[in-house]
């Protein structure tokens, strides 16, 4: 076939880098609006703040919208950053508030809808079975029952292996206060499983799969 | 069993499920630099418009205290009058066939089949099994659909306060009415948009901005090689219209039949003139004033459909070169006379048998048959023309893909089943990689 075609030159727009610098430096120039200062920042820690999203909600794409909300929040709270050097402390307590306003967002939609919504675990380029990514997503669910502060506690201390001390830091709270919260949510979970005969099942099935 | 089931206790499996989510957890990895770019250009638009609206209400706050007591005061009055009914109107409503609306607004599919988003005032979204997708927002202006893998068809209703975009990977379309079919590989980062009729913008991580892209053009993205092509090869615009053959006319080795023109002359033709691209040895004669090629380019369809009919249908498609024949056909297919495609098509296949142009015009020739019922067999004939004449032609996927498609609607997904898994080997990133695979999963 003949060709019709207009090509156009495309090119991701190459941006001076700024990786060098430590996040102390980073903070300082953002507070003081250096204009590349916002976007390097998105680069550096975007994959932090998706990271525990995915984690804590157990969707990709969900972690997306999150992550978009956490940085737009930060755009509002720059400068009011008071201690530059604990610039990643800053932006993790910025994300652990959007996900609890987030988990009581939904909460409140369950429990106004009368009924209860279907948890969808979208873990997109996952490669796990039928049967793995069920558990998930019962196990999700059963996250879901959790409170804000329980489920975000969990999560960052089993899911992404942070430290008790970690996670008091990145939760604002005291480390017993988050001991607390994770002895709650492990019983909690320990309950509501022992009650889910399916879920159960499945694990035996996939534990005996470990086993052999 | 359940006493086995007993025998595990509530901590170890605890214990398991923990491990299955972080395991789930460290396969995912941040969406690529492209989706980062696009997802950075939505925030710091939305950072815009908040420092927008901030500056906004500093000042004019008072005078916004000020019109809302007013307005209160008219409405108490009874004075009102209904502003722009666009704005007042509620969201739309919509109905789902083939599939739900579950948590975080994904569309799930309840079968095999193709899930169908129909709207309130007219606008229908198809999206092609195995598509993910998800609706973001619905307001009474219209609606916000995100597609994260596959092909969706789009049929939008004009309206004139008409808001409708779609993310599709890291691109953002926005359209007004329209119709197009837009599909997007995650995978292989391919974003591909054939737009059959309207005009719809495109902006993602490109270095040009916006993308304009008009009736009867397709726009393909290839982030990883960094490329992107606008063509004038849809097949949309020339679609179930009139000027139509019969059907038992159809076959890939039949000679071409002439369409009569709409006027009765048949003069010779007043001007023969220059191609615009350098002609082929064997190429008939160029019937065309200036070159067909670049006024199908420029969008003068009319133009070109005027001068061959000045010159008569039946001489320009005995004697016009091989450019000028797929040129006459685009412009018939873009102006809906899908007859006289045809028959441009059936010419340059008999009068150049074995080019490149002529092995195109077979894949051409099947869309065209599939776009009429009762046709599906001829597209699947023609399909095969083209895979037997160019395997690894430019059409090649979408021949295969659209055959595998039409087979199933003509015997069902078991028939179907080896076609798609042809299509997985041949092309397991292409556009119907999706629909194979559900073809194959819900056989």
């Amino acid at each position: 076939m003949s060709i019709r075609s207009t090509h156009i030159k495309l090119g991701l727009v190459a941006q001076p880098t700024h990786t060098h610098l430590s996040d102390t430096d980073l903070a300082l120039a953002l507070i003081d609006g250096a204009p590349w200062a916002y976007e390097e920042t998105w680069k550096r820690f975007v994959p932090l703040v998706f990271n525990m999203a995915v984690s804590t909600l157990g969707s990709a794409s969900e972690a997306e919208d999150i992550v978009q909300e956490v940085f737009c929040r930060l755009a509002r709270k720059a400068k009011s950053l008071r201690k530059p050097e604990s610039f990643r402390s800053f932006i993790v307590s910025i994300a652990i508030r959007v996900l609890q306003w987030e988990l009581r967002r939904k909460r409140a939609q369950n429990w106004l809808s009368f009924q209860p919504s279907e948890m969808l675990t979208d873990l997109v380029g996952v490669s796990l079975d039928v049967e793995a990514r069920d558990m998930l997503r019962r196990f999700y669910a059963h996250m879901a029952r959790l409170g804000s502060r329980e489920r975000i506690a969990y999560s960052l201390r089993h899911i992404e292996s942070m430290t008790i001390e970690e996670t008091a830091e990145a939760m604002d709270l005291s480390v017993s206060t988050v001991k607390r919260l994770q002895e709650r949510a492990t019983k909690q979970l320990s309950d509501w499983l022992n009650t889910d005969f399916d879920l159960k099942s499945l694990v035996l099935k996939r534990g005996g799969c470990h086993e052999g | 069993m359940r006493d086995r089931v007993e025998s595990v206790s509530d901590s170890a499996s605890l214990a398991i499920l923990t491990a299955l989510a972080r395991e789930a957890r460290e396969q995912v990895s941040p969406p690529p630099p492209a989706a980062l770019d696009a997802q950075w250009s939505e925030v710091t638009t939305r950072i815009t418009r908040q420092r927008f609206r901030r500056g906004l209400f500093f000042r004019f706050s008072l005078m916004g205290i000020a019109a809302s007591a007013a307005g209160a005061v008219w409405m108490l009055l009874g004075l009102s009058r209904p502003s722009d009914p666009a704005a007042e109107t509620a969201a739309l409503s919509y109905h789902v066939e083939g599939g739900t609306v579950v948590e975080g607004g994904y569309l799930r599919e309840s079968g095999p089949e193709e899930i169908k988003l129909r709207f309130m005032e007219g606008t229908e979204v198809v999206l092609t099994p195995g598509t993910r997708a998800r609706l973001r927002t619905v307001d009474g202006s219209g609606a916000r659909i995100a597609i994260e893998n596959g092909t969706t068809f789009f049929n939008v209703t004009h309206r004139p306060a008409a808001k409708w975009q779609v993310d599709v990977g890291p691109f953002l379309v926005t359209v007004k009415g329209t119709i197009f079919t837009v599909s997007w590989d995650a995978v292989s980062e391919h974003f591909d948009l054939k737009l059959d009729r309207g005009e719809v913008s495109v902006a993602g991580p490109i270095s040009t901005g916006e993308i304009a892209v008009k009736a009867g053009q397709r726009l393909v993205v290839d982030l990883p090689k960094k490329e992107t092509v606008i063509t004038e090869e849809d097949d949309g615009g020339g679609l179930g219209a009139g000027g139509v053959p019969s059907a038992g006319s159809l076959g890939p080795s039949e000679a071409p039949a002439v369409e009569r023109p709409e006027s009765s002359t048949s003069r010779p033709p007043g001007r023969a003139a220059s191609l615009g691209r350098p002609r082929r040895a064997g190429d008939g004669q160029a019937l065309s004033a200036q070159g067909w090629a670049e006024a199908v380019a420029a969008g003068q369809w009319d133009r070109i459909l005027t001068e061959a009919d000045r010159a008569g249908l039946r001489h320009t498609l005995a004697h016009a070169s091989s450019d000028d024949l797929l040129a006459l056909a685009d412009a018939a297919r873009y102006r809906r006379r899908t007859g006289l495609a045809r028959s441009a098509l059936l010419a340059e296949r008999h009068r150049f048998p074995g080019s490149p142009s002529a092995r195109d015009a077979a894949f051409l020739l099947g869309r065209l048959a599939e776009s009429r019922q009762g046709e599906i067999g001829e597209a699947v004939k023609w399909y095969d023309a083209y895979l037997a004449g160019a395997p690894a032609g430019t059409y090649a996927s979408e021949a295969l893909g659209r055959k595998m498609m039409a087979t199933k609607q003509l015997h069902g997904s078991s028939a179907a089943n080896s076609l798609a898994r042809d299509y997985l080997r041949r092309f397991p990133a292409g556009p119907y990689a999706g629909a194979a695979h559900a073809l194959l999963t819900h056989p």
